[in-house]
């Protein structure tokens, strides 16, 4: 805890969202809305009618990874409500995608990153909203 | 239709393979140079910079020479996603490289071994992609 403290406090705003560990956890949200909005630009403009329920979630992944993306990396407090609100819906969203995908194959053919809980990803869907919260927490505001 | 995708799947290990070659092995060697700077919090060093700099034009050269490679092929794969993968190779380490040098601690040696390690895997998704029937 001091050490971490003293690595990242040198000359930047101690409770910023994008600094320090954030400055990395954006680079890892940001990988994900490149990976997300890719595979469901490609998925709905070659294959949309094969499995339109599964592409759509997936293009809505593709927006929640933005979002959260774009509102850590500017790190004021609006933008840490959005991304609260972002990571949530993420965090159901993967758990949701996940187990229905397990349950209801047919209906997931591999259609999104959250499907089986992010394991096309070695999972990293999975740990990233928690690990996402988890810095929102960390580096609340006090008055908060 | 078999006898022209084989010969273009020969035709890229030719052409783009070298390329493909280097760009994993440099992005290997920068993501642990840049692990190291961050273990031994030394942040921004030009070398990097420098490393950064030749690792995307090999990119670069990938990107052009998937393209040609591209317009001169017949064979059936998924063209559109392609071409994603070409330009997500070319943009992640500029990206990173910005995003980096605007964090003065050790984490933006972590954002550049992280981005370093991504490109073995998107060059080799590149390359299945290229070698794979259009899906």
């Amino acid at each position: 805890m001091p050490e971490d403290e003293g690595s990242s406090a040198e000359a930047t705003p101690a409770r910023a969202t994008n600094r320090g560990f954030g400055r990395v956890l954006v680079l890892i949200y940001g990988i994900f809305a490149l990976a997300a909005t890719a595979r469901s630009l490609v998925q709905i403009a070659t294959k949309f009618n094969e499995a339109p329920i599964a592409y759509l979630l997936s293009a809505f992944a593709a927006a929640v990874y933005i979002v959260a993306t774009v509102a850590l990396a500017r790190g004021d407090r609006t933008s840490r409500k959005v991304a609260t609100v972002a990571i949530s819906i993420e965090l159901v969203g993967v758990l949701l995608v996940g187990a229905a995908s397990l349950l209801f194959p047919a209906e997931f053919p591999k259609a999104s990153v959250w499907s089986g809980f992010g394991r096309g990803y070695g999972f990293v869907p999975l740990v990233l909203p928690f690990v996402g919260l988890w810095w929102l927490h960390r580096t609340r505001p006090s008055s908060d | 239709m078999d006898n022209r995708g084989t010969a273009a799947t020969v035709r890229i290990a030719d052409v783009t393979g070298p390329f493909a070659n280097a760009i994993i092995i440099l992005s290997l060697v920068l993501a642990i140079f840049a692990f190291v700077l961050a273990i031994v919090n030394r942040t921004r060093p030009l070398a990097i910079l420098v490393g950064a700099a030749i690792l995307e034009m090999l990119l670069l050269a990938f990107f052009v020479g998937g393209i040609v490679q591209m317009i001169g092929s017949d064979h059936d794969f998924a063209r559109a996603e392609f071409v994603g993968y070409l330009l997500a190779c070319a943009a992640v380490v500029p990206a990173a490289v910005w995003w980096a040098w605007g964090e003065p601690t050790r984490a933006s040696m972590v954002v550049l071994g992280i981005a370093f390690l991504i490109m073995p895997i998107l060059v080799v998704r590149t390359q299945q992609v290229w070698a794979g029937p259009s899906a």
